[in-house]
This record gives C-alpha cells, structure tokens and sequence, in this order.
C-alpha cells in the first residue's frame, strides 16, 4: 500500500519538474515578444496561485520534502539534458551559461550582503581581477586554465582581504563609498595601464581543454552534435553546484550562524565573544574567491575581455540579484541571478531600453517585495 | 611660482562643481539621513535640460529678441528650478517610500534611479551615447595677470558658486522654511510634533540640493564645452566623496571637502609624472584614507554608536 502511495507520489513528483522544465525550455525557446509576454504573464499568475493557495504550495513544499535525493536526482538529469533540447540554438545556451557565471557572483555576494549585510559594490572588480589574472597568464605565460583558476581565485581572495581592512573600519553608506571607490579605482586601473591593454582589453585567450578535447570544439555525444557552449554549460554546472554546496554548508555552520549574527548586531554579536573583523574579512575573502573564478570561467570562454566588462553597473547587476531573489536564501539567490540574466536578453528587441527597464523594475521590486521572491527563511533546528 | 597659482587656480574651479555637488548630499543626508546616490546624475540632468532649453530658445530666436546676459541667466535659473522639481519627485517616487525602511533599501533604489535617469537622457537625445556638445554660455575670453592665465568663465565659475553658496546659507540661516531644514535635520520626530511639516520641508531641501547640482552640471557642461550622460556616476562619487571627507551632513564641510578633492586632482595630474589618467585614483585614495582615519569628516562631529 505505502509502495504503491510512495511510487505515485515519485510519478507526480517527476511530473511535477518535468512540467516545470519542459515551461522553462519553451519559454527560452520562444522569439516573438508577443509569446515571451504571454508567457512571464502566466509565470506571475502561477506565482500567485501558489502564494494565495496555500494547500498547493504546502503539498508540494511536503512533496519535495520527502523524496528530497530523487528530486534532485531528477532535477540534475533535467538540468544536463538542456544542452540536447537547445542544440539548435547556441545561443540559449550561451545564456543558461551567463546565467551560471552571474549565479556563482551573487552567491559569492550573498556571503556579505545576505548572510552579514554588509555592502559589497566592488563585484566587478574581483571579478575583474580574476578574469585578467588567469587570461594574462594564459596568453604571456601559457598557464592552463586548470592551473590559472587556483592563481586567479587567489588573486582575487588578496584583493578581497585588501578592501575588507579598510572596510572594517566603515559602516553603511561609508562602506558603499569606500567599494564603489575600489571598484572605479580597479576599473581606471585596468583602462591605463598598458599590460593590461588598456582599453582594447586582452585577446585571444585559449579555451580550457581536457584530456585533448578542447573546449571550443563541439561535443559529438551518442549521435548528437552539441554547439561549443555546451562544452561551458556542463562546466559552469559543475561550478554551480559546487558553490551551491560551499554556501549551503556554510550557511548551516558555524561560520554562517557567525554571519548572522553580526548582522542582527554587531555590537552584541561582539559581546558574545565573536571575532567580528575575522568573520567579515572572511566574507570578503570568500566572496572575492568566487568573483575570480567566475572571471577566470568568464575570460576563456568569451576569449576577449575588456575594462568594459567589469564596469560598475555589473556590480549593481549582482547586488539586484541577491536582492531581487532574496537576501540570505541559497535557493532565491539563484533563482534571483537566472530570472535577472535570462529576462533581459529575451528581451533584446528592445535592446536600447534594456538597462532603462532593468533600472525600474529594481525600484519597483524594492517597493512592491522588499524581501526578495523567496524570503529569507527562520532557521530551523530540530 | 605661475605654475603653482595656475594649479591652484585649477583646483579652486574643480573644487567649486564639487562642493556644489557635496552641498546635496549634506542637505539630504541632513535632512533624511539618506545618500541619494542618484545626485550626480540629477545634476548632469540639470546640464541637458539646460541643453533642451537652449535648443528651444535658438528655434524660437529668443537670443536675438532679449540680449544673452539676460537671456542666459533666466535660461540657467529655469533649468535649476526645473532640475530642483525634478529632484523632488524623485523623492517623492524613489526615497519616500522606504523611510522606515532597512538602509539597504534606499541606497540600491537611488543606485537604479541613476541607472535610469542616465539611460533616460541618453536614450532622450539624438545620439545620445556620444558626447553632446555644450553651447559656450560664458564669456570664452582670457587674461594674462602676471604670467598667470586666467579664463573668464572660470572666474564665473568661482562667482557663481561664491554667490549661490552664500545665497543658500541666507535661506537656511535667516528664513522660517531654512529654519524648519534645520530642525529636521537635528531630529525629525521631535521637528514634527513642533508641527513642522516633514514632506514640505524634505521637498524643500530636496529642491535647493538639486537646483544647485543642477548648476554643477551647466558650469561642467559649459566650461568644457561638452556633456556625455554617464557622468553623473562620477560625479555623484566625487561629490559624495567631498562631502564625506568634509563631514557628511555638515554644508561648511561640503565647501572644505569639495576644495580638498578639487585640489588632490590638480595636483595628481601636475605634479606626478604620469599621473594624469590617475587622478580619480588618487582622489579616491584619498577618500579611502580620510573614511578610515577619520570616518566623521573635518568638520563632523564624532558619532558614538549607542547600544
């Protein structure tokens, strides 16, 4: 009897994701802006089903709760087949891959803004910092990118120590001043000097490669010709859910506990004994090791960087996702990053009005779900 | 010894947009306990609408009717009180609504209010990603005064800002409405139940910072010659640099700080060798190094945190 109940429950639960995904593709797939409305209409209706039913969204929350590894299990293979449904458009997957690279940013962010709240405006300059590490030493030195992603990762995480000790010193809008300061300062770095290229930036950087297959090669799998991309995507997965077990873990340690403290008060959190500056300089140093990887990621995927691309505006880009997803939610952070890296380019015909659009939705978001689409949850202990 | 005053004449010009750009952010930090970090662009946005204005005015033949040293400075008065009505709506839309809400909040709607004011007045205008050329409103003529070179429209510069600062601290110092700024900015609450009206006086702070960055902008604008939409950014980083290293809240400290940073600039780009495409760099050093030595600003009181 429960044999029978647990595999019905499996079957839903399958089609439940099934479903889910098979929305997803379609709505990347769509290219008329007609269908692309028509579908982010019916995502905000689904959404408030969900919210004022709450019978439905408790079963389901209990659905998953139960067959919490087959649900993940499934969701991974759903998530690995994407490749073969967009085979035909590289394109998309070069989005579901920037979708990655910004996922692993603001998780990186969320360590400050999220866990500690403390402002971090200097995203891009990390990021900035690690994508030229490893695209220089690949192009004068002919470092690999396996080897150059350790360097660059490090060379971000010394950049994030050496903003974190002024910022130790500073509190709220200081603390913006003094990471909005490091960033332009990264970014007119970056433009003036002559290693670095200046403002033509750094080409023909070498893609990674793995056991001679190279990554700018298509994959020929069990008769399927995959674009380039796909090569990135699977990468950028792994990486993805690499992060994701890095934020997760932390968040359920003591170091994340740590975090939250001082973000409740300082000055008590203090009192009880915790290292204040040891925990945030941590959170600088962590976030920074994920903006040097993701720009390492970034450098040999794309081959060609420039100052342009670690622009202030990316950091604002990372900081909106962490607060469009929802502050301190592993699983909001994500969602935040895909839905603000996917939404944007669906919308292309529009491509002059993008960062307008982009700029009003922010604020509208700010007053109308200050706590993100998923709220940041109690912690629950049992 | 020319060179020197010659800098230090260039010092004083860059410290005059800076500080009337400071000046706003005092005010509203003062008024709010806010940083609108969108100022800067209001005030490039006081540039272009100064732009439009005298577009309209060439169609019309308004430059020919009325001789231009009237018509130019009630061009430059209607662009400040249209740039100073603008700030107030912004306000209103993006910085009211989270009053009571967490600092974060406001800081990153300001952030994307700049984002889309910029894109705004870029997308607004004909070409709008190129630099647009600033019609030479001052007098474009120059002097030699013992082997130093000075430029009219500099001197403007310095009058104006001189004349608008002193303006703004009549207003503050001697009026019923300055009175009531003040007061909210020592305690909004306790400003209230004296029976001031908050939202009137936020307005009026709000109008008076963003019509004199709007002036910041048209003195940018017209001593360069030329006006791009993104400098805003800068410019509300400078300008909120100047005010916090002046004491973030303190209108005197905004002058200082403003004069501070115009002059590490000047000096950067004269005295270092290379250093010219440096100067924002050592701008911001010095900013780094003034948050963390001494976070309350020259002039700001110490603030002691409370438990």
């Amino acid at each position: 009897m429960t044999q029978g109940k647990n595999i019905g429950k499996a079957i839903l639960l399958i089609a439940v994701e099934l479903i889910f995904l098979t929305l997803f593709a379609a709505f990347m797939l769509t290219d008329q802006i007609g269908k692309t409305i028509a579908f982010i209409i019916f995502f905000i209706f689904l959404g408030i089903l969900f919210k004022k039913w709450e019978g439905l969204s408790e079963n389901t929350a209990k659905l998953f709760k139960e067959m919490k590894i087959l649900a993940l299990v499934v969701f991974i293979l759903m998530v690995l087949a994407l490749p073969f449904v967009f085979q035909k458009s590289p394109y998309l997957i070069h989005i579901c891959v920037m979708a990655g690279l910004y996922a692993i940013l603001a998780l990186g962010l969320n360590f400050q803004l999220g866990s500690t709240n403390v402002v971090n405006f200097a995203t891009a300059a990390s990021y900035g910092i690690g994508a030229y590490t490893s695209a220089l030493l690949a192009v004068h030195f002919h470092v690999p990118f396996w080897i150059g992603i350790f360097i660059s990762g490090s060379a971000a995480s010394l950049f994030g120590l050496l903003l974190g000790i002024p910022c130790m010193k500073t509190k709220d809008y200081y603390l913006s001043l003094v990471t909005i300061a490091f960033g332009l300062i990264i970014y007119i770095l970056l433009i003036n000097f002559s290693w670095t290229g200046g403002p033509n930036g750094v080409p023909n950087i070498p893609p990674p490669s793995i056991l001679g297959h190279s990554f700018r090669e298509p994959i020929n799998l069990f008769g399927f010709n995959l674009p380039f991309q796909s090569n990135y995507f699977y990468l950028i997965f792994i990486f993805v859910v690499g992060a994701l077990l890095v934020a997760y873990r932390l968040h359920h340690s003591r170091v994340g506990l740590t975090w939250n403290a001082i973000r409740e008060d300082e000055i008590a959190a203090r009192c009880q004994g915790i290292d204040v500056t040891w925990y945030k300089i941590l959170a600088f140093c962590i976030d920074a090791f994920f903006g040097g990887v993701t720009g390492t990621v970034y450098a040999h995927y794309i081959g060609f960087i420039s100052p342009e691309n670690f622009a202030f505006i990316v950091s604002v880009v990372v900081v909106t996702m962490v607060i469009l997803g929802g502050m301190d939610n592993v699983f909001g952070v994500i969602i935040g990053a895909v839905l603000l890296t996917i939404l944007p380019e669906k919308f292309r015909a529009f491509e002059d009005f993008r960062l307008l659009i982009y700029g009003v939705i922010v604020v509208a978001m700010l007053m109308f779900r200050p706590q993100g689409i998923f709220p940041q949850k109690l912690r629950v202990y049992k | 010894m020319t060179m020197i005053i010659q800098q230090l004449i260039n010092a004083l010009l860059l410290g005059c947009t800076y500080t009337l750009i400071a000046v706003g952010f005092s005010l509203f930090f003062g008024a709010l306990n806010v940083v609108h970090f969108s100022h800067g662009d209001i005030c490039i946005l006081g540039a272009f609408v100064t732009l439009i204005f005298y577009a309209l005015g060439k169609l019309l033949g308004i430059f020919v009717i009325i001789p231009q040293f009237i018509s130019i400075p009630v061009m430059i008065i209607l662009a400040m009180v249209v740039t100073g009505l603008l700030g107030v709506f912004f306000e209103r839309v993006v910085i009211k609504p989270f009053r009571y809400a967490p600092l974060l909040m406001v800081l990153v709607a300001t952030v994307a209010l700049g984002i889309v004011i910029r894109e705004a007045v870029r997308l607004s205008f004909p070409h709008g990603s190129n630099p647009q050329i600033f019609p030479r409103i001052l007098p474009q003529k120059s002097f030699q005064w013992g082997g130093v070179l000075i430029r009219v429209d500099g001197l403007m510069i310095f009058g104006i800002t001189l004349f608008l600062i002193f303006m703004m601290f009549l207003f503050i110092k001697r009026t019923k409405t300055g009175a009531a700024i003040r007061a909210i900015s020592q305690d909004g609450e306790a400003a209230m139940m004296m029976g001031i009206n908050m939202d009137v006086t936020v307005a009026a702070t709000f109008l008076i910072g963003s019509a004199l960055g709007a002036v910041a902008g048209i003195l940018i604008g017209a001593y360069n010659n030329i006006i791009r939409f993104d400098m805003g950014l800068m410019g509300g980083v400078k300008g909120f640099s100047a005010a916090v290293v002046g004491g973030l809240g303190n209108v005197y400290g905004a002058i200082i700080g403003g004069l501070i940073l115009g002059l590490v600039e000047t000096l950067a780009a004269a005295f270092i060798p290379g250093g010219t495409p440096y100067t924002d760099v050592f701008a911001f050093l010095v900013v780094i190094f003034f948050l963390v030595f001494r976070p309350s600003g020259i002039m700001g009181e110490k603030v002691y945190e409370k438990v």
